[in-house]
């Protein structure tokens, strides 16, 4: 009875730290979307109240007022190509450094894996003048291919971790069936590795929405921005206008898509990231 | 990271796969002794019947590496490299102006008083990041895992929800948070009744930094807290099992059982921690202050955006790149020194 009352306390005692942490991420994102919907008046009132009716055209004058329709559909842009950019160049370097024994197959790869850790800050300079001179600049196609090339040796160290668990029988049985080792690679491992190249375009995927300062230095038209430049520029305007209303509709939009994808890939999200740290 | 694949793959052990799917043709061997010798490694010395394939490999090789290589060297290697070269020249970024000045740059970073500045910011995030993100994201997965909670999936997809936000969202709901006026924190202050508690906090000079460091925190917990799982998930149950049958207490668990087990995900999530803010805090910072009020929060990478993108000052830009990437270096090395921990096995 005793630690029947005393494991109470303690599930009591933890639980409490976990729900104020849940309120203190939750409370404001919700802030955010009531916000979206409130009308300036409401706004300046108290931040803590609840609309008394849905203000739907802080939505409207969001989307085409202040340029976020283009530039979502510029992020969409940038987001997808970049995604499959990414695994064009990747998949099959994964491949060859798992799969196929080379002279420097491990100096590569750990060229690849060091990279990640070095700070790209600096080659934002000298890449800004490489697409100045190559007439890139302003271009989401330019942009889609550096967000893939930043992201590739990430995507190839987890595809290379996903592909040596495929066995190799697979590969053998279809070579002796007289596929060639192209055959191989595209109609053998890449479905086999599904499960990695998903997770793998999950994480680009979110990591180009989101991007934000190569988009601010390499994009420079407002017809070719990105969301995030956007939003940023609409929260600089927001301060002398005070659409702030219009400006969290904005952001709710920008959020939407990428709730959309982690209520759809969660468990996925999830499982990589623990399984992932475990084999450390 | 890399050691499954240094254990794969030392390096003496590299040699010439075998690669039946092109010289079929010829061979004489039964099919069982032909699966051992499938990519195995193959000894030039023994045999030469697979050798007419070595050129088709090899442009398979290129196949799959050349172009992914070249992408990297031109977009990734090339810049870094080009980036330590104009460090050396004064450039507005008009095609005719470059000129070579040598070392001036790096003498003026040594003595620009802002640098000494934006260096400290940049390690107070650091410190104040490490230590919040830390604790919270231990004490989280500790009490997520080992403590049974129903509703533990519930706090994983919540607390890991804001990992996933752009940070320029994230930087703008911020600023709005510590608005003067509108804002959450002045209000709820107000509604408690510590009003007298109320400041501009991002226009503040001794509040604005240390204002950066809770949307960072806010942000950062779920991915941390996920690998922290990940890690205590692996540690053996027997091992608790066997500390609740000698009497051990929890505090006593956590610290002879969990911790020293764990130690791998803590060390690479610090590191993480210190790589990302050494390189990224400058975007939280442009868009929640850009460096201001007067520089209070200016950390290197903002500086470097204003020197070079806005003061179109390239070269001096590069110089700071260069201190980043020497600082983000060395503190990384120092790191992986210090936390460097006799590796546990029960």
């Amino acid at each position: 009875m005793n630690s029947a009352l005393g494991k109470f306390f303690i599930g009591v005692a933890v639980r409490i730290p976990l729900i104020l942490w849940s309120l203190f991420v939750l409370y404001p994102l919700i802030w955010m979307f009531i916000g979206a919907f409130k009308s300036n008046g409401e706004i300046f009132a108290s931040p803590w109240s609840i609309p008394e009716s849905l203000h739907w055209s802080n939505f409207a004058t969001a989307w085409t007022k202040y340029n976020i329709q283009t530039s979502f559909m510029n992020s969409l842009f940038v987001t997808l190509v970049g995604t499959l950019l990414c695994l064009v160049f990747a998949i099959p370097t994964s491949y060859a450094i798992e799969r196929v024994k080379f002279r420097g197959s491990a100096v590569l790869f750990n060229v690849y894996l060091a990279s990640m850790m070095i700070p790209m800050v600096l080659g934002w300079i000298p890449l800004f003048f490489i697409l100045l001179h190559l007439n890139m600049l302003n271009n989401v196609w330019a942009l889609s291919l550096i967000y893939a090339v930043t992201q590739i040796p990430f995507s190839i160290f987890i595809l290379t971790s996903f592909m040596g668990s495929i066995p190799k029988e697979l590969e053998e049985a279809a070579a002796i069936d007289g596929m060639s080792q192209y055959g191989v690679l595209l109609k053998i491992i890449t479905p086999l590795t599904a499960n990695g190249i998903i997770t793998v375009s999950i994480m680009n995927s979110v990591t180009f929405w989101n991007e934000y300062f190569m988009a601010l230095i390499f994009l420079q038209t407002k017809e070719k921005q990105t969301l995030g430049v956007t939003m940023d520029l609409m929260n600089q305007e927001a301060q002398y206008t005070n659409d702030w209303g219009a400006l969290f509709a904005g952001l709710s939009i920008s959020v939407i898509p990428v709730i959309i994808i982690y209520a759809i890939f969660q468990r996925r999200i999830m499982k990589g990231l623990t399984e992932g740290a475990s084999k450390g | 990271m890399n050691l499954r694949n240094e254990q794969k793959r030392p390096l003496k052990n590299i040699g010439t796969a075998i690669n039946i799917g092109f010289n079929l043709d010829g061979m004489q061997q039964p099919l069982h002794s032909l699966r051992i010798d499938f990519y195995t490694i193959f000894n030039k010395k023994k045999g030469d019947w697979m050798v007419q394939s070595k050129g088709r490999k090899y442009l398979f090789l290129l196949f799959c590496l050349l172009p992914t290589f070249l992408l990297f060297v031109v977009f990734t290697v090339y810049p870094m490299i080009n980036g330590l070269y104009m460090s050396f020249f004064e450039w507005s970024g008009a095609s005719g102006n470059k000129t070579f000045i040598g070392w001036d740059n790096y003498k003026e970073l040594f003595s620009d008083p802002i640098i000494p500045k934006t260096i400290w910011h940049d390690y107070f995030l650091v410190v104040t990041k490490v230590i919040g993100i830390m604790i919270l994201s231990l004490f989280f997965a500790v009490a997520l895992t080992q403590l049974k909670i129903k509703e533990a999936p519930f706090y994983r997809i919540v607390f890991f929800f804001p990992n996933i936000m752009s940070v320029v969202v994230i930087g703008i709901l911020w600023t709005f948070i510590y608005n003067p006026d509108l804002g959450l924190i002045n209000s709820g202050l107000n509604k408690i009744g510590l009003g007298r508690l109320a400041k501009p906090w991002l226009g503040d000079t001794f509040w604005a930094l240390p204002s950066l460091v809770l949307p960072s925190v806010w942000a950062g917990i779920g991915l941390f807290m996920l690998m922290l799982i990940g890690g205590i998930l692996s540690v053996p149950k027997s091992l608790y099992e066997a500390a609740d049958i000698d009497g051990a207490s929890s505090w006593k668990q956590f610290w002879q059982i969990t911790v020293p087990l764990v130690w791998p995900q803590i060390k690479t999530s610090i590191l993480y921690i210190v790589i990302t803010t050494l390189n990224g805090s400058f975007i939280i910072v442009q868009v929640m202050t850009e460096g201001g009020p007067n520089n209070a929060t200016q950390v290197m990478g903002s500086y470097l955006y204003q020197k070079a993108f806005k003061e179109f000052n390239f070269g001096y830009g590069a110089t700071i790149g260069v201190m980043i990437l020497i600082l983000s270096l060395v503190t990384v090395l120092l790191l992986q020194v210090f936390l460097k921990r006799e590796k546990v096995d029960y």
